[in-house]
């Protein structure tokens, strides 16, 4: 597995809950990589950090949803502008289109490198930053303990969310291609998942 | 007190019943396992019995962590972060027996429910040995006929009491192969130990108790001076008097007897009858020949061609049917005293295979009434020694088939003497035990007034019912195993126990001679002789013509 580069996501910017996190993603130019839609998909693990980078303890997130930010907006506004001539006229309108992410956190990994996995006791900054993790840490957040644990999942089908299970299943299915060792226990849970998503909704007995 | 294996939750379904919990990482506490609680009584602290009658999971996986059977749910758990021992968490339903009182040696009720939170234990092997029946393995009295179920073998012997078996009677039920004739067996070889000696009769009415001539040369059941004996009759061997034989008894003989030839026989019999009281002061004792006479006489009545008709139709049904002489079970003088039929120490198979079954029931009905009737005069001291109906000590008669001698919707020769028997029996000291594997066939009152049962495994819903509803010592907790026992398992409730018990019976001293046979194996060693003889024939070196020519003149 090569070591994949991290790419910075944005910033919190507001929280709902104790794990119910609101992240800005940042727009083009502030920071290099920018991010691409790729790296911030739904059933994204990512990492916020839990100090201002003065230690390497953060808080394990996974995002849940997707809010873009008066995307119409501008469209009715000074609708003769090109998206160019914007850039250079004014830059701070621009800003206030956002794409904004949803993120429950999940657990978190302490400074010695110790997994804890579930509610996490520890609540994140305002404007921490938020992190794509790597695919090395996300094995070693679930395996850490030396056996596969996935014990934020019943919390992650409990969120207040429709899409609460499709997001349990992408998780599963990520992990399945992550951690292919566990892929037959994996299957167990992703199965039954399918099965409520799929089948359930047209009158499969569940 | 054993260690705690779960706390009292709260009150159960009936009055009697309690709740606990239990993680039951032992998976000890079973349907019809016993266990104990202490609770104050006067205030004294008092060990108190109840039996569990329902387990009921209170924590499950949902299905979908068995989908695959490759995977353990367990595993499945641990990975969404169970990973506690008690995965499993069961409510049981135990109902409270009581508080074994040693002056009593029976169980008090007191009504003691377990407070919230008492802990629970199994019972004692201890305990449970002392306090299940009224008397102890071993004891002057007791059978010990196996051991209980839900322990390890031999660990709590279950020991019954003999005297509350022979006086309030016993049944055996069991689907066929279910054991019980071997457990008839077991019992009578406990019955014959030196510390009950008892006089024992068994109809078999399938030569199936025949190995027990081997008791008298068991030494499992010998000592200190005493030996028992056992006596194996072929039919023929023990003798009825014909004329013990009542009018009924001859009319349920005889095949297709019409109105007529009923009242020709019973004109005919009260002059037998008459005649028999003449000769010897005893109506009783008319032989077959008299009674042949008695209806030849009545085919004489001028007034009445028809009688003439009925008479000879009824003598030849009579010869036709019934046989007296040396083979043969029907005499004319002589009938096998009691005193030989019954002997303390001694069991007795009175074997009726190749009987006709109108002709056992006859027979058992005869020599019912003959027993009880005696059994009577005897406890009025009007029988002198040496009297054929000399029978001065209690008797236990074991009657195999029991359904067809007390068939249920019908009436037979047989079933009023039973009734009577069952009824008023404990009086004169005359116990029955019956054996059957269709109790859906037996007469529910016969079946009810057997006080003691031991219920083996049985299968027919219709007898199933039976038992539910003519036992009313056990359970329907322990009554819904009866489908699941094994061959030498047994519910053992009512008279003879302090309360109703699974028990293992024990393997027998002697050999069971029920054994089933193997169909295959026979086929296979006559096969097998047949392909010798083959063989032997076709490998033969054929004879010269020549030769079989000579043989005309001259011998091979
Ligand atoms: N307690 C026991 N221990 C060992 N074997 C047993 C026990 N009870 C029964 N068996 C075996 O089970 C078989 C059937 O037993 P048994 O002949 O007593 O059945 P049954 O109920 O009398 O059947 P049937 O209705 O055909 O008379 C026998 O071969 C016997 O050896
Ligand atoms: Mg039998």
């Amino acid at each position: 597995m090569s070591k994949t580069r991290e790419v910075i996501l944005g910033k919190i910017v507001k929280s709902n809950s104790h794990t119910d996190y609101v992240c800005q993603v940042y727009s083009l130019n502030e920071f290099e990589p920018a991010p691409r839609p790729e790296n911030y998909a739904l059933g994204t693990f990512v990492k916020i950090e839990l100090t201002d980078g003065t230690s390497p303890a953060y808080l394990v997130g996974l995002i849940y949803d997707t809010v873009l930010l008066n995307p119409e907006f501008g469209r009715l506004g000074p609708r003769l502008s090109s998206e160019s001539e914007l850039t250079t006229f004014s830059p701070d309108y621009l800003n206030e289109r956002a794409v904004l992410l949803g993120i429950t956190a999940i657990g978190r990994v302490k400074a010695n490198g110790e997994a804890v996995l579930g509610v996490p006791r520890l609540a994140a900054r305002s404007d921490a930053l938020v992190r794509e993790m790597t695919r090395e840490e996300i094995v070693h957040f679930h395996t850490g303990s030396g056996q596969l644990d996935l014990s934020y999942l019943p919390i992650l089908v409990r969120i207040d969310n429709p899409l609460a299970y499709h997001l349990a299943r992408i998780v599963l299915l990520r992990l399945m291609d992550l951690l292919p060792a566990y892929r037959a226990e994996l299957d167990v849970l992703e199965d039954d998942l399918g099965w409520q998503t799929q089948i359930g909704p047209l009158g499969g007995l569940q | 007190m054993n260690r705690p294996l779960g706390r009292a939750k709260g009150p159960g379904p009936t009055p009697h019943s309690f709740l606990f919990v239990s993680p039951d990482l032992e998976k000890n506490l079973k349907v019809g396992e016993f266990i104990t609680y202490e609770a104050e009584i006067d205030g004294e602290p008092q060990t108190i019995l109840a039996r569990i009658s329902e387990r009921r999971p209170v924590r499950l996986y949902p299905d979908p962590f068995s989908s695959d059977p490759a995977i353990d749910p367990n595993r499945v758990a641990a990975i969404v972060g169970y990973s506690g021992k008690t995965s499993e968490l069961f409510e049981i339903t135990a109902e409270v027996i009581g508080c074994y009182d040693e002056k009593l040696r029976a169980f008090i009720n007191p009504r003691v429910p377990p407070r919230v939170g008492t802990p629970i234990a199994l019972a004692g092997n201890e305990y449970l040995s002392r306090v299940l029946s009224r008397v102890k393995a071993g004891e002057v009295g007791s059978a010990t006929v196996g051991w209980l179920l839900s322990r390890p073998r031999l660990q709590v012997p279950i020991a019954i009491d003999v005297n509350a078996l022979v006086s309030t009677h016993m049944a055996i039920i069991a689907s066929t192969g279910a054991g019980k004739s071997y457990t008839a067996g077991v019992l009578i070889e406990e019955m014959l130990k030196a510390n009950n000696r008892a006089a024992i009769l068994v109809i078999d009415p399938h030569g199936e108790y025949e190995t027990l001539a081997e008791i008298a040369n068991s030494n499992a059941l010998s000592g200190d001076g005493y030996r028992p004996g056992a006596r194996v009759h072929a039919p023929g061997g023990i003798k009825i008097r014909v004329g013990t034989l009542e009018q009924g008894d001859l009319r349920y003989l005889l095949p297709n007897v019409s109105d007529r030839m009923s009242y020709v026989l019973g004109r005919a019999y009260r002059e037998a009858e008459n005649i028999s009281k003449k000769r010897c002061s005893d109506p009783n004792r008319w032989t077959l020949r008299e009674l042949e006479d008695a209806i030849d006489r009545q085919g004489e009545n001028e007034e009445d061609t028809f009688d003439r008709g009925s008479a000879n139709a009824l003598l030849w049904r009579l010869r036709a049917t019934i046989h007296t002489g040396a083979d043969e079970i029907f005499d004319d003088q002589q009938q096998t005293p009691l005193s030989e039929l019954f002997q303390p120490g001694r069991v007795t198979v009175m074997r009726l295979d190749q009987v006709d079954e109108r002709q056992q029931q006859v027979i058992v009905a005869a020599l019912l009434r003959r027993v009880f009737y005696a059994r009577m005069d005897n406890k009025n001291e009007q029988v002198a020694p040496g009297s054929d109906n000399y029978l001065p000590y209690p008797v236990f008669i074991l009657i195999e088939e029991a359904h067809n001698f007390a068939p249920a919707n019908a009436d037979i020769v047989t079933t009023n003497i039973l009734k009577k028997v069952l009824a008023e029996g404990r009086k004169f000291g005359v116990g029955v035990g019956l054996i059957s594997q269709r109790p859906g066939k037996l007469d529910p009152d016969v079946l009810s007034q057997c006080n003691t049962q031991f219920l083996l495994r049985i299968v027919n819903p219709v007898d199933q019912a039976r038992v539910r509803e003519s036992v009313e010592s056990v359970g329907r907790d322990l009554l819904d195993e009866l489908p699941a026992l094994t061959k030498g398992q047994a519910i053992i409730s009512g008279a003879a126990v302090n309360t109703p018990v699974l028990c293992q019976i024990r393997e027998r001293y002697v050999r069971h001679g029920g054994e089933s046979q193997s169909a295959v194996d026979e086929w296979r060693s006559y096969s097998g002789e047949a392909q010798t003889r083959r063989r032997e024939r076709d490998t033969a070196t054929p004879r010269q013509p020549s030769s079989r020519r000579s043989s005309l003149f001259k011998e091979d």
